[in-house]
């Protein structure tokens, strides 16, 4: 081949159309074939998902106090490798953040790009450091948003309301059921960064908002709340029991109006709290509910008409022997109606109406009251206590059940119980949450008040009331629980406490008094609960230790609620009380 | 002049050179233009941003303060300060009550007798 002029300006073009070639090749390669891959990695380097964050929603009682809110904080943090001169920015921002200079240096030694420098840092103080910052022009401390949850109130009503866990979930009470309304749903943009990290608004991206939490109103009345507390306060701290407890509904509607239990904790510090003062016992402590059952027994035999409301019952003169074993009385009675029987507490008058009804009815009428089965309030944890069906009774159970033995129920199913005879005959379903709202205030979701089952009839539930009355009346257990001024109806319940390692445990004893008033047309049903106060067992009855303290919030309560007297005041002799010298020497008390 | 050098002329085509000349400065105009609008562009954006920052600091800064008023006016201060001695509350009595619906007398005073009443009244 002649290397000819034209053949050397061929091959020199041929070789110039390659090169072209090969970097078109290349170019449509970049931009067509990997276009896809190229674009996602640009974004990934400038483009990113900012979370725009939901705002948790509030808690509020039945009229609008507010009992958990956010309070906005900032998490600050350092990016290591935007940090030109680490001594001044420690000499700048370490005062600011409440450290010293040399934690700050060491917290920022590692030059990592993202490092936790302080969590919950208030607000106004990140706006202070922020403009510090930027008049020194430094760069390298950001601040993340963020939120703490505050409980303004402390204690009172921590178990009710709970407390959220670092991620901002519920862990326990209404926080815990109510999260999914509380919780609201985050949202997200998509931004561009420029090379400083400041976003280039210009070019920001698909947007969706936050949807923020809704608001949960509860039934809670803070000012009966408020009441409760302080009586139970004082209850547990004269008496050192090793839990008390108390609740306050409406027994028509089944709302909780108030609920408190001792020991109890601070929900915006939960990590200084001990498990067994978190545990809200209204709901998730079972205990053999002792004579405040009896209403089972009298209810179901009147009822069934096993027994009339004038049947004579013989009580054995206080000891009766069935089953091989001695059921006593703490007095001998003799014959005695429904009435005297639940007024006296005779433990064989009961024992003997369930015999008489037999045992698959009584244990109808028992399941009827609610107990053995959750009553389904927003509260978590909740058991159902533990209501054996007959085929598993010994021959015992059937004259110890009805004085509230070898049965087990939760504090929040004995009050809904005595609220089936202060209604008039309905087992309502307890609620602590009225309805949900949204945060401009409308009503998403009202819940009204349920309506379990008819467990009685309303004559039934009458006489049963009067009878009640009559334990608060002259002549019987609680005389301590009158309120001045008010019929008040209710029953005493002191029960032996179970030994963890099998039967009883001497000498502890859980007492109770749940009652209501007024008796004609009552406002509010009150459980007092005292386990194993620490005062001479032959004090420690219901009628003397719980009744009296249901008697002050019973009293305070009516005021509260602007209840009108029906009665004239009278107080309560001690001489009235009864002969019995410990009885006389506990009211002194 | 000769035929020849008459050729040699490059005679000035005014009206190419304006035309020309007004694509360029069109040309040029709308680069400025664009260049103009997309640095106003990103001066509102960043005027945005500012605004956007000034609106969630002061919602922080309402929902701090917020948060302050419902501590200071929780129960649990309000009766800490009461204990103090720093408020006090005062019951309210029956003759600035103003009942829609008068309840029965309960004593033959005719005197409401709630608890409170019972309480304050000497």
């Amino acid at each position: 081949m002649r290397w000819t002029a034209r053949t050397r300006t061929g091959i020199a073009c041929g070789f110039v159309a390659l090169i072209f070639t090969i970097y078109s090749a290349r170019l449509v390669e970049l931009q067509v074939a990997k276009h896809g891959e190229y674009s996602r990695l640009a974004a990934e380097k400038h483009t990113m998902r900012q979370v725009i964050h939901a705002r948790r929603g509030l808690i509020f009682d039945r009229n609008g106090e507010l009992l958990a809110s956010n309070l906005p904080v900032r998490t600050v943090v350092a990016d290591g490798s935007h940090i030109k001169d680490p001594d001044a920015m420690a000499r700048l921002a370490a005062p600011l953040l409440d450290m010293t200079e040399a934690e700050f240096l060491e917290k920022i030694s590692s030059g990592r790009k993202y490092i936790v420098i302080r969590r919950e840092f208030a607000e106004d103080k990140a706006v202070t450091l922020q403009n510090a910052l930027q008049d020194a022009n430094m760069r390298g401390l950001y601040f993340e948003k963020d939120a703490v949850r505050i409980y303004p109130n402390g204690q009172m009503l921590g178990h009710v309301l709970g407390f959220l866990d670092h991620e901002g979930s519920g862990v326990q009470g209404v926080e815990l059921t109510m999260e999914k309304y509380l919780r609201g749903h985050d949202g997200y943009r998509f931004i561009e960064r420029d090379r400083t990290g400041r976003e280039i608004m210009l070019y920001r991206g698909q947007e969706e908002p936050a949807e923020h939490g809704l608001n949960v109103r509860l039934t809670i009345d803070m000012g009966l709340q408020s009441i409760v507390e302080e009586e139970l306060d004082s209850a547990f701290n004269d008496l050192k029991p090793e839990m008390a407890v108390a609740i306050l509904a409406n027994p028509k509607t089944g709302e909780i109006l108030a609920m408190a239990n001792r020991p109890c904790f601070d929900p915006n510090h939960p990590g200084d709290a001990k498990p067994v003062q978190m545990k809200n016992r209204a709901v998730i402590d079972m205990v053999e509910p002792g004579s405040t059952f009896k209403i089972v027994v009298a209810s179901a035999a009147l009822n069934e008409g096993t027994v009339k409301e004038s049947t004579p019952i013989f009580c054995e003169n206080g000891s009766f022997s069935y089953g091989g074993k001695i059921l006593r009385d703490h007095h001998g009675y003799g014959m005695m109606n429904v009435h005297d029987i639940l007024v006296k507490s005779s433990n064989i008058g009961s024992a003997k109406m369930a015999l008489m009804m037999g045992d698959a009815k009584f244990y109808e009428y028992v399941r009827r009251f609610g107990f053995g089965e959750r009553t389904g309030i927003e509260l978590p944890g909740e058991i159902p206590g533990i209501v054996h069906p007959p085929h598993r009774w010994d021959k015992l159970t059937i004259t110890r059940m009805p004085m509230g033995q070898s049965v087990t129920a939760t504090p929040i199913q004995i009050t809904m119980g005595m609220s089936v005879i202060a209604n008039g005959g309905s087992l309502m379903a307890p609620q602590i949450v009225r309805s949900i709202e949204d945060p401009d205030g409308r009503v998403v979701f009202d819940k009204p008040p349920k309506v379990v089952r008819e467990v009685i009839p309303r004559k039934t539930a009458r006489f049963v009331s009067h009878a009640l009355a009559g334990v608060v009346g002259q002549g019987g257990t609680a005389q301590l629980a009158r309120v001045a001024g008010f019929t008040v109806a209710g029953k005493t319940g002191t029960a032996q406490k179970a030994s963890p390692t099998g039967g009883y445990a001497p000498g502890k004893y859980v007492v109770s008094f749940v009652g209501y008033l007024p008796e004609e047309d009552p406002q509010f049903v009150c459980l007092v609960m005292v386990d194993d106060a620490k005062i001479s067992s032959g004090l420690n009855y219901g009628g003397l230790v719980a009744a009296p303290v249901f008697s002050r919030i019973g009293e305070r309560v009516a005021r509260h609620m602007d209840l009108v007297p029906a009665l004239r005041a009278e107080s309560v002799s001690p001489l009235a009380l009864g002969n019995s010298a410990v009885e006389k020497d506990a009211i002194e008390r | 002049m000769n035929a020849n050098r008459r050729k040699q002329i490059n005679p000035v085509h005014l009206n190419s050179l304006c035309r020309w000349l007004l694509v360029a400065v069109l040309l040029g105009a709308g680069g400025l233009f664009f260049v103009y609008m997309k640095n106003q562009q990103f001066a509102l954006a960043e005027e945005i941003r500012q605004v956007e920052r000034k609106i969630a600091g002061v919602r922080a800064q309402n929902e701090t303060l917020l948060a302050r008023v419902t501590e200071f006016s929780s129960r649990r201060v309000l009766q800490q300060r009461i204990a103090e001695g720093f408020i006090a509350m005062k019951p309210i009595q029956d003759n600035v009550i103003a009942r829609l619906t008068p309840p029965a007398d309960a004593s033959p005073d005719g005197l409401l007798r709630t608890a409170l009443v019972e309480r304050v009244r000497p």
